[in-house]
């Protein structure tokens, strides 16, 4: 059912995309088509974060701050509350029917959750790539990139340039440029998933959140998307959910260490596998239990 | 709770077995070789040389075991260090296994004859008992990851430097008797192989502080004081200061190439 | 069991029982298809004749008791007209209701409450419809008395409930994950359910409704008490219009033979209908399945 993915030809594309010039069908990343970025790079800072799913205390008072341009993991044992924290960022755990949040999220000094605030404007500038990729059925990949900027409103006069500036920063553009109208979910699943990402950035957030973006990937799309990231975060802030922690070892500057809601340990990802400070983070990342 | 990783941690367990129990075949080593020294027992320091092909043994086999865990269980944290620990303390087994080898090549070299000097000869065996319980120490230490103990070795340590020190010193006022002379150049040697044996014993205490703390701290000998002008300094000359000067250092240079007083190194190193 | 020669064989009592159960499902599943295959064949028999007559599908129905009865043409136009303005009302307003239900109502207390009566309505018996119809709007003389759309009106009552169940039921297969997605991106939820949820949804929308739309095409009760009978060809549904089910009722106790024989053939351009209706329902659905 999964179309094999198909060799580069050179076509006249080139001609009407402009730009560098065409990369064969394992196309690097390349995040220069983006352009200049102004301004240094925007943190999160979380602070004294409650969040209830109806009466069940679900994060406990969580104060974490994700440094700007930097990728921050969150690891734990299921059920510690890593997917709720990482909700609570971009206002998404209050969807769920009985689920609410308290306390403060900050992207630089903006508080996320202050009275009034417009949630949709809130996602448009922290964006979220799930775990298992989710591209519309309904749509084209080029439709699927463009869905980010169709569904909330933005009146682009340069909607293609962006669909492909995207496609060309994830590395599929190789890969999808000669069948852009082709239906979204027929790329195989490291390409949805990177289709998700392209999604996410050509929305151009501040902050990328990744819900374990790579568990439902095989090992080589795996290592694809964490190069992926290696290279987003020259741009984004990006905190990235794993409970493989090999991968949060890989990819990680600083990872945060949770456990049954609470925020154990927070230090630099080197530290935190040669030398943890605290006995649970040594018997969780050692594998004594977990 | 249900202990996870049951295998990695009986395998863990049982490369730090492995390495640890080098130790003793060093310490069994030591023993035979310093015998030997006594005895003027040149069968005796045969076997020593022979049977330092188990302790290269021991230590090839806990090299791969360190591979295979690093490639096979991904060991972080505390059990990286351990890894990396026994990787390190292996490696210092085996080159004291080398150094007795090298003590035990000496009996024949040294004469037929009993020994010479008593003053030496006890100074000798007295070295070879602290390398002794250094090594017992440093097994300990490593095995019950005792801080305390590893950094007491290094107390231990100064001793065998000084009575290394001692030993060169009574070489060189022997006398005259040219045997006595030869035998007294080789128990220079020995107790330098002596010594060898006891810094490797700081290297493992080394590790062990390691291990229990994540810290890595070269436990230099600060207890010990700098070498009074001794007899010993009449042999390794030092220039005066400004002769090492960043201006006038490469005439220093020349002169000590010339002079050929080569050791003059501790002087001339920033 | 032998150890030897390896894996053991099945007792012959279990092939018989197997056989057995076999058999006697193979029976169930005849009786079921046995009258449904009877009555396509009989309403085959009698009504295929008549299809083949002049003037059958050409001409109207005229109430004379003697001469030529005429054709069904009235009461085709009747049906597809009521039916295609019940279609109007219903269709959105059930899609509406199932989207509430699951896009913003969940499980609320209200929203259930809401699913609850619809399954009552589901359950209704279509002439109490009819004659909700007839009390409030043709009693009531409600824009005049038996009239076309009235009935259209008691027809989408009836399809309503089907509709918001099969939406509702459509609906919520859409993956959350493509909700969560859509929202995620900043979309605001309303965006969400017109360019991302309806469109996944919508093979399975068309499916439904065209199912429901079969349902009413063929309900006799709430026509009776609403449009009432006639035989002119009206294109106003603000008259008194024929239909096909109140047709074959008026004429299946007629005495005269041409009169029955005309009223199998309507059954059978009913069934037909109905049929039409179904393949293509199922073949939209295969459809979107494939994709």
């Amino acid at each position: 059912m999964i179309p094999p993915e198909t060799t580069s030809k050179e076509t006249s594309e080139m001609s009407k995309a402009g730009g560098p010039s065409e990369e064969t069908a394992e196309a690097a990343p390349d995040l220069s088509a983006l352009g200049v970025r102004e301004g240094a790079g925007h943190a999160v800072h979380v602070k004294d974060l409650h969040a209830y799913y109806g009466q069940h205390h679900s994060i406990k008072g969580i104060t974490l701050d994700c440094p700007a341009n930097e990728v921050t993991a969150l690891i734990g044992p299921s059920g510690s509350g890593k997917s709720t924290v990482v909700r609570c960022i971009n206002r998404m755990h209050e969807e769920i029917p009985g689920a609410r949040a308290e306390g403060s999220v900050k992207l630089d000094e903006l508080d996320v959750y202050a009275p009034g605030v417009d949630v949709t404007a809130v996602r448009r500038l922290i964006g979220m790539v799930f775990q298992k990729p989710n591209p519309f059925p309904t749509m084209s990949i080029f439709d699927n990139v463009a869905a980010g900027l169709r569904l909330t409103g933005t009146r682009s006069a340069n909607l293609r340039e962006r669909v492909h500036t995207a496609l060309r920063a994830v590395g599929l553009w190789g890969e999808v440029k000669n069948r852009l109208s082709e239906p979204g979910i027929g790329l195989s699943g490291g390409q949805q998933q990177r289709l998700c990402i392209a999604r996410t950035v050509a929305v151009e957030p501040e902050v990328i959140l990744m819900d374990e973006p790579c568990s439902a990937l095989d090992p080589v799309a795996t290592l694809k998307v964490e190069e992926l990231i290696d290279e987003l975060k020259e741009r984004y802030t990006i905190v990235i959910v794993t409970h493989n922690m090999q991968q949060a070892a890989r990819v990680a500057n600083t990872t945060a260490f949770l456990l049954e809601g609470e925020l154990i340990e927070h230090a630099s990802t080197n530290d935190i596998f040669t030398n943890p400070k605290d006995e649970r983070t040594e018997r969780y990342v050692t594998g004594k239990f977990g | 709770m249900q202990e996870t990783r049951h295998q990695f941690r009986e395998s863990l367990k049982e490369l730090e077995t492995q390495a640890l129990g080098g130790l003793d075949l060093v310490i069994s080593q030591l023993d035979r070789a310093l015998e030997s020294i006594s005895y003027q027992d040149v069968e005796l320091a045969g076997m020593v040389v022979a049977d330092d092909d188990r302790i290269d043994g021991r230590y090839l086999e806990v090299h791969q075991g360190v591979l295979s865990l690093l490639a096979r269980q991904a060991p972080v944290a505390g059990d990286l260090r351990i890894v990396a620990a026994l990787l390190h303390t292996i490696r210092c087994v085996e080159r004291m296994g080398d150094q007795c080898v090298n003590i035990a090549k000496l009996v024949p070299l040294s004469g037929y004859e009993a020994p010479k000097d008593k003053g030496i000869l006890d100074a000798i065996e007295r070295m070879g008992q602290l390398a002794r319980s250094q090594l017992s120490q440093s097994k300990e230490a490593f095995a019950t990851r005792n801080v305390q103990l590893a950094q007491d070795l290094v107390r231990q340590d100064a001793e065998i430097n000084r009575l290394n020190r001692e030993i060169f010193k009574r070489a060189v006022d022997v006398g005259d008797d040219q045997d006595v002379r030869e035998w007294a150049m080789f128990m220079i040697l020995v107790a330098r192989c002596l010594e060898r044996i006891g810094d490797n014993t700081v290297d493992i205490a080394e590790q062990t502080v390691f291990v229990v703390t994540g810290l890595f701290r070269e436990m230099a000998e600060s207890a010990t004081p700098p070498p009074a002008r001794s007899a010993t300094a009449r042999l390794t000359w030092t220039f005066p200061t400004k002769w090492t000067s960043p201006r006038i250092a490469p005439a220093t240079r020349w002169i000590a190439r010339k002079t050929s007083i080569w050791r003059a190194r501790a002087a001339l190193t920033p | 069991m032998s150890a030897v020669s390896g894996l053991p064989e099945i007792s012959p009592r279990r092939r018989r029982t197997d056989k057995v159960m076999r058999a006697s499902l193979l029976v169930a599943t005849l009786i079921a298809l046995i009258p449904l295959i009877l009555i396509i064949y009989y309403v085959l028999k009698k009504g295929l004749s008549e299809w083949f007559k002049s003037g059958f599908f050409t001409t109207d129905p005229n109430g004379n008791f003697f001469g030529n009865p005429g054709g069904i043409r009235s009461a085709i136009v009747g049906t597809l007209e009521i039916v295609a303005l019940a279609t109007l009302i219903s269709i959105p307003i059930g899609i509406s209701v199932a989207l509430y239900l699951v896009e913003y109502g969940k499980q609320s207390a209200f929203a259930n409450v809401v699913r609850y009566f619809i399954d009552v309505m589901t359950g209704v018996p279509s002439i109490v419809f009819g004659l909700f119809i007839y009390i409030v709007l043709v009693l009531g003389h409600v824009g005049g008395g038996f009239t076309g759309w009235k009935g259209s009106v008691a027809l989408s009552l009836l399809m309503l409930p089907i509709v918001a169940r099969a939406a509702e039921v459509v609906l919520l297969l859409v993956p959350n994950s493509l909700r969560e997605a859509a929202l995620a991106l900043g979309a605001p939820r309303w965006r969400v359910v017109s360019r991302v949820v309806l469109p996944t949804a919508a093979p399975g929308l068309l499916t439904g409704s065209l199912l429901a739309i079969a349902r009413g095409m063929g309900e006799t009760a709430p026509l009776l008490f609403t449009v009432s009978v006639a035989t002119v060809l009206t294109g106003n549904l603000g008259a008194q219009m024929n239909t096909l089910p109140v047709q074959i009722f008026q004429d299946i106790t007629s005495p005269r033979n041409e009169i029955v024989a005309r009223a199998w053939g309507a059954a059978l351009t009913l069934v037909a209908l109905v049929l039409i209706l179904n393949i293509v329902a199922r073949l939209v659905s295969r459809r979107s399945r494939m994709a």
